[in-house]
């Protein structure tokens, strides 16, 4: 029954870019990001473009990154055709969309590569504070749990001879009050459950719990970040005065 | 009747779920599904009132093709009950919950008033009557979710996993309940793998693996085949290993304690 | 001998509530004892294992008398994070105890909260992975594991902790027959291998037969019986209470009332077929 939240869940997948340290990607995708920001002539989009999807197709992303730019293709045609009525020409409006598709992509680099996992150690490692950490990871975890009891509920109620979709305005937002009170009381027991377990296994006992996993840069990590960075520095100079 | 005719389903997300389904089911009959997690049950027993409809092949129900027709529509002849009642339960009070499903299916208000004072009576819950459901126990909860479908009277009865979380009490009763509904000649369909429950019903018994029907025959017969109950994650009731294990005994395993008793009592004694 | 766990005339009142939940609980267990708690919903059985946690009184408020040592420490005085290294809890829908991405990271919890240096953390995750049968679930996350695989990812967590202590609260009520029946008998080796004192509450009885020493029954928040199975299960109040007595005691329960006295109830189909073919042969 996952399969309905299966969007949701982070699948693993391996490859030399997910093998790098976090940090690495993090870094990785913020000059990306700072690449597509300042694309602003056909060849430099087009440069960008190719460097984003040559890093999804090395890191096996390329088909999950695919769907989610899907999504953000319909803004991204609006933009386009905004622009095209603004009489800014063809270039220039197809530029601007294509810069939306890649910040959108260059963001979601470091997401569908970075397992939560990884993010948690992300956030230690920017010392936020524990319970904020936590309440990330739970949050995580729990949306596709809560999305598996929403359609169980759904399931029940339409049993019961509930329509969704039919009726006036007004009868489909009160069609939601049975959905909607069973979803929150069973969160509510959830959660009350879930804070139960965390306490019987020491949660809170110190403000500074001790991580089984560490980051931790290796010669490979050090070199590709120093790479990545003497490659960027250039490319930011010929994207902001060359061309 | 409901009938599966090859039906195969398929999730939006390419997980196969049911496999060439062929199965007839008829009026009175009482079926127990089982298996182990992910065999399919739940997809199967949800494509009988069209929450799932078949990719391939067609289901049935009185003649009616799920796919033509709605939920609500099938609904009012299966009555399906889910195994959390905390996935159900929202009204104010007790009377209200019942009263739910019989406004959906457009009863009058002398008739559901009558339907709703039946229930409550049936299943032991006038007490309760304007007690909101969720002060209720978990037993109650349970009863509470059979007398608010069984209220619209539909004519076949799915239990998804009944007595999970139940004591040997609520147990009891739901077996009580289960019998007087196939005295009524309604369809009941238990999905459960609780044996030592399933096993006094003496139900035709479905075994389910990977999304298909591996097994389908009288339960006295199911378990003389130890490796489909293995597959199915089953063990055998104790009746049915202290059977097993007699040098003298009837011609076929005991269905429940007191039959037991019957027979042991008159070979011991009727020398 | 020292009791592991010494309840005495404990009294216990949710907030909020006039009605009692535990009224005059004494009960005592003795380390390596493997205890059964049984009775219908709503009987105190869940108010009796938070007491013994520390739930009660340090999550769930409310008006207590009496006194509840563990392992020599005062429940009441005592922080829950202290009293975790001496009692693992697991409780009944394991989905609600992973917190983690991971099974490795995820049994590493509790030890993550206890500060101990991260090759001890490595260590012990190992060993309670190896001694549950996870050793290659390590990796995977919690929506890659069926039920039963999740209730062992959450035993394992608890193990892992090394507590002198195990309650399990309904831990098999999800899982099918088969699964239920690994789980115990996984739960039986821990005792066997690692002396640790068991207290289990369980519906299905029958799954408890061959390995429990001792069950305890509750009724309307009090203790109604306590001792052996053979003795207890036998007793008319354990029917009447509505405790799922097993088909073949309820079996042997009912020859008896019959006139057939069998001696000694059996707890194991095996030993009771045998003793059943013994008198058929002698009658026929």
């Amino acid at each position: 029954m996952y399969w309905v939240a299966s969007g949701f869940l982070f699948q693993r997948v391996d490859s030399i870019i997910q093998r790098l340290d976090p940090r690495v990607r993090l870094s990785l995708s913020l000059m990306l990001f700072i690449l597509a920001l300042i694309s602003d002539s056909a060849i430099k989009i087009t440069i960008t473009m190719l460097t984003i999807i040559s890093l999804a197709l090395i890191s096996n992303i390329a088909k999950r990154m695919a769907r989610t730019t899907l999504f953000s293709a319909t803004f991204a045609i609006l933009i386009f055709l905004i622009n095209l009525l603004l009489d800014y020409g063809l270039i220039t409006s197809l530029v601007l969309a294509l810069r939306f598709i890649a910040i959108i992509t260059s963001t979601s680099f470091f997401f569908l590569t970075t397992s939560p996992d990884e993010l948690e150690c992300v956030m230690k490692w920017f010392r936020l504070p524990q319970d904020i950490i936590f309440a990330f990871v739970t949050a995580v975890r729990f949306v596709p749990v809560l999305m598996m009891d929403a359609l169980q509920i759904m399931d029940a109620q339409r049993s019961r001879g509930l329509e969704l979709d039919k009726g006036r305005f007004y009868k489909r937002i009160k069609n939601l009050i049975p959905i909607l009170v069973p979803l929150v009381i069973s969160a509510v027991i959830r959660s009350s459950e879930l804070a139960e377990a965390m306490e019987v296994r020491a949660y809170g006992a110190t403000k500074k719990p001790t991580s089984l996993y560490v980051l931790k840069m290796s010669n490979k990590d050090k070199f590709v970040m120093i790479m990545s960075i003497i490659l960027f520095i250039p490319t930011i100079y010929l994207y902001l005065f060359a061309c | 009747m409901i009938t599966f005719e090859s039906v195969t389903y398929t999730y939006p997300n390419g997980i196969t779920a049911l496999r060439e389904i062929n199965l007839q089911i008829n009026d009175g009959e009482m079926v127990a599904i089982v298996g182990g997690n992910g065999a399919g049950k739940t997809t199967l027993i949800r494509h009988i009132n069209g929450l799932l409809k078949p990719s391939i092949g067609r289901v049935l129900v009185d003649g009616l093709d799920t796919r033509s027709a709605s939920v609500a529509q099938l609904s009012r002849k299966v009555g399906i009950v889910f195994q959390n009642p905390d996935h159900q339960l929202f009204s104010e009070n007790v009377e209200d919950e019942i009263k739910f499903g019989l406004k959906n299916f457009g009863f009058p208000e002398d008739i559901i008033n009558k339907r709703v004072n039946w229930s409550l009576k049936f299943f032991d819950l006038e007490e309760y009557r304007k007690l909101s459901p969720l002060m209720l126990s978990g037993g109650e909860k349970k009863r509470l979710c059979l007398a608010a479908v069984l209220a619209w009277d539909p004519k076949i009865l799915i239990l998804d996993e009944p007595t999970v979380g139940q004591d040997f009490i609520q147990k009891e009763r739901l077996s009580q309940i289960i019998k007087m509904l196939l005295t009524q000649g309604k369809t009941v369909i238990i999905v459960s793998h609780d044996i030592e429950f399933i096993w006094p019903l003496q139900p035709r018994m479905i075994i389910m693996s990977a999304g298909r029907i591996i097994a389908d025959s009288p339960s006295e017969l199911i378990f003389n085949n130890i490796s489909l109950i293995k597959e199915a994650h089953l063990i055998k009731p104790q009746l049915v290993e202290l059977y097993e294990r007699l040098r003298v005994k009837p011609n076929k395993p005991f269905p429940n304690v007191y039959e037991a008793r019957v027979w042991l009592m008159n070979k011991i004694r009727g020398r | 001998m020292s009791d592991l766990i010494s309840v005495k005339n404990y009294n216990f009142t949710y907030a909020g509530s006039n009605k009692p939940a535990l009224i005059d609980i004494n009960f005592n267990v003795k380390k390596g004892e493997i205890v059964v708690i049984a009775g219908p919903s709503g009987c105190g059985k869940s108010t009796l294992l938070r007491s013994l946690i520390g739930l009660i009184p340090h999550m769930y408020a409310g008006k207590s008398s009496g006194s509840v040592i563990v392992d020599g420490l005062d429940v009441s005085q005592t922080p829950i994070s202290e009293l975790a290294k001496r009692i693992g809890f697991v409780f009944q829908n394991p989905e609600n105890q992973i917190f983690m991405f991971s099974v490795e990271r995820d049994i590493a919890f509790g030890l993550e909260n206890l500060q101990l240096p991260r090759d001890e953390i490595q260590n012990r995750v190992i060993w309670a992975c190896e001694l549950l049968g996870i050793i290659d679930l390590m990796k995977r996350a919690p929506y890659e594991l069926s039920d039963g695989q999740k209730q062992r990812v959450a035993l394992a967590g608890v193990i892992a902790m090394k507590p002198s202590i195990l309650i399990l609260d309904e831990p098999t009520s999800l899982l099918d027959p088969y699964t239920a029946q690994e789980l115990i008998n996984l739960v039986k080796k821990l005792h066997d291998e690692l002396g640790i004192t068991i207290l289990i509450v369980e519906h299905r009885l029958d799954l408890l037969l061959n390995i429990a020493s001792r069950i305890v029954i509750m009724n309307e928040g009090k203790i109604v019986l306590d001792g052996k199975l053979d003795e207890v299960l036998t007793k008319k109040e354990a029917m009447l209470i509505g405790v799922g007595i097993p088909t073949i005691v309820r079996l042997q329960n009912l020859l008896k009332e019959g006139g057939l006295d069998l001696g000694r109830i059996s707890l194991t189909v095996v030993e009771l077929a045998n003793k059943l073919n013994v008198i058929l042969r002698d009658n026929i």
